[in-house]
């Protein structure tokens, strides 16, 4: 049987950028590579609030993208 | 112009790793910007080529200006 194995994560913050000229709303997005693959969601939660409170855009979702390798 | 707030930290090796943000709040908080880069140093969710973020090494902002040339 194949198995996966987690060997890669990253977090991508997806922020609120306001409307444009058109008046549709703006998605800004800001990526972290190099995130632990053994981090938890408690610990990515509080790292993606710390850091957006630093900048305007208020932060509306927070993603996590694990890769993993299939072996078989 | 476009200004963004580096986070400096220093891994294990004693390189410097900086976290970018666009868009940063002005006036800049220090209390703020300390408290959250106190936030990344406890969770140690990033990783590095030369391992994990240990020490806060510094925190600036960059202004950075772009003058279009005429061809």
């Amino acid at each position: 049987m194949a198995t996966a194995a987690l060997i890669d994560s990253a977090m991508r913050l997806e922020l609120d950028g306001g409307l444009d000229a058109d008046n549709k709303p703006v998605v800004k997005y800001k990526n972290f590579a190099h995130v632990k693959t053994s981090s938890t969601p408690d610990q990515l939660y509080a790292v993606a609030n710390a850091l957006s409170g630093l900048q305007v855009y208020p932060l509306v979702m927070i993603t996590r993208n694990d890769s993993f390798a299939i072996h078989s | 112009m476009a200004k963004v707030l580096e986070l400096q930290f220093l891994n294990q090796e004693n390189k410097t790793v900086t976290i970018r943000l666009d868009a940063p709040i002005e006036p800049v908080d220090p209390a703020a910007v300390n408290a959250a880069m106190d936030t990344v140093i406890a969770q140690n969710i990033f990783t590095s080529s030369g391992g994990n973020y240990t020490s806060k090494k510094g925190a600036r902002i960059v202004d950075r200006e772009v003058s279009e040339i005429d061809l």
